[in-house]
């Protein structure tokens, strides 16, 4: 976003084929964006692909996942052109456990409390303070977030956790997992306070036409940059997610 | 043995990458057309490209081009019919991708533009086969919309777009749109002798 003294903030260019384009060029550095989508609809993929094209610039990026075990998504992500394993043996993608993260932590309750929070929080601000680390997936929040049981603490997390990872400039996506029925009722989040603290908004999902599922991704929210609002269409191919504007006569369903 | 069209050759020598053309065949001669326009862009300015079938499966029509002798190598399929009548994917054709249906035209674009990405060739080409097998499924305002993208796409990144279209089934507002988005015509609409 252009102000009147001419200032346009530096991005994070994300190299994923047309998003940095309705981007208008790329992710203000040190965003939280929320990755919100139903199942199947390639938020798992935009954000391995966010990292992998951070990664051929030579930045340090990190993914912790919540929803399968780091060797599962990296056998899956495998099926990929765009990705090497070579990424991973450099270091330039580091991929975390959540689970082994919670019992690093001694963080064996089911549900977290204030000082868990704290403490995770830490945990992740090291890890990327440490290694250097600008691009970051958690994969996803909605799984993290159940083991938080009230709104505020929640609110909390996020929020400080946001806080700390821009002041460390490193651009952040945060995974949530919606319901298709919630996604029809504009809410881009599982607790409905994610969407509220993060500084952009991807939705990804599903239009039905005539009996078929089209993937469509829409940034519903970005601060510090003008943006296109449309809807894309998606493909997810081998060499990366690629969009296309959706057909306007054909993308209400 | 299918005799095939020597000035549709000689049409296509003046073109440039960034054209668009509307090819304008009746229902018994498309596929002579096709293979026509297919011949002179494979055998003699060693183009290739893709071409999305909407009319019939990518087998059949790979079948037929290869016996006219038109190598079919350099072309990628994107078939929009075989997936949708359940077993008609069965082929050894490793050039022949399939989409659900013809309704998604988003993805047969996107589809278009991943083989080009994976380069196929240095002069490119895409093919359209066909407006009105489209139009049976696609409503009329969604089908232009989607036919003004389309050209602009492809004139943009220097890639020959072919659009065949049998007119006389094709509904009047896309076949308006068609005239005012292709920067050339060839007309071989079918001759109705009474």
């Amino acid at each position: 976003m252009e102000s009147a003294a001419g200032y346009v903030r530096d991005r994070c260019v994300t190299g994923i084929h047309g998003l940095d384009e309705i981007l208008r060029g790329g992710i203000p550095y040190g965003s939280t964006v929320l990755a919100a989508g139903s199942c199947g609809c390639g938020k798992t993929t935009l954000g391995l692909e966010f990292l992998v094209r951070g990664a051929e610039n030579g930045e340090a990026c990190a993914h912790f996942t919540a929803t399968e075990p780091s060797v599962k998504l990296l056998d899956n992500v495998r099926q990929y052109d765009f990705f090497d394993m070579r990424m991973v043996d450099k270091g330039l993608i580091n991929v975390f456990d959540m689970d082994v993260l919670y019992s690093w932590l001694g963080l064996t309750k089911a549900t977290f409390d204030l000082g868990d929070i704290h403490a995770l929080i830490k945990a992740i601000t090291d890890i990327v303070n440490t290694i250097g680390v600008t691009r970051l997936v958690i994969d996803s929040v909605t799984t993290l977030c159940y083991k938080i049981q009230s709104e505020q603490l929640i609110r909390d997390f996020l929020f400080t956790l946001g806080k700390k990872l821009s002041t460390l400039g490193c651009t952040t996506l945060l995974i949530s997992e919606i319901t298709s029925e919630k996604s029809g009722v504009n809410m881009w989040s599982s607790f409905g306070v994610e969407e509220a603290i993060s500084d952009g908004i991807i939705v990804l999902g599903d239009v039905e036409r005539m009996g078929h599922l089209l993937r469509f991704l829409q940034v519903v929210k970005m601060r510090g940059t003008s943006h296109s609002r449309a809807k894309y269409a998606v493909e997810l191919t081998s060499i990366g997610v690629m969009l296309t504007p959706m057909l306007k006569w054909g993308s209400s369903g | 043995m299918i005799e095939l069209d020597q000035k549709i050759a000689e049409q296509l020598s003046d073109v440039g990458l960034n054209s668009s053309m509307q090819v304008r065949c009746g229902t018994s001669n498309s596929f002579t057309v096709t293979a026509s326009i297919l011949n002179p862009l494979i055998n003699v300015f060693e183009m290739g490209g893709v071409y999305i079938s909407a009319s019939r499966g990518a087998n059949e029509i790979i079948e037929g081009l290869e016996s006219l002798g038109i190598p079919t190598g350099n072309i990628q399929f994107l078939d929009m019919v075989s997936s949708g009548i359940l077993g008609g994917t069965n082929t050894e054709h490793t050039n022949i991708s399939y989409i659900d249906s013809p309704i998604m035209l988003e993805s047969a674009l996107l589809r278009t533009m991943y083989h080009f990405r994976k380069k196929l060739t240095e002069r490119n080409f895409v093919i359209l086969d066909s407006v009105n097998a489209l139009a049976i499924y696609n409503e009329e305002r969604m089908l232009a919309e989607y036919l003004h993208t389309f050209v602009n796409t492809f004139r943009q990144r220097e890639v020959l777009s072919v659009i065949i279209n049998v007119p006389d089934q094709t509904p009047p507002g896309v076949l308006a749109n068609l005239d005012l988005y292709c920067t050339d015509l060839i007309d071989r609409g079918q001759i109705v002798i009474n």
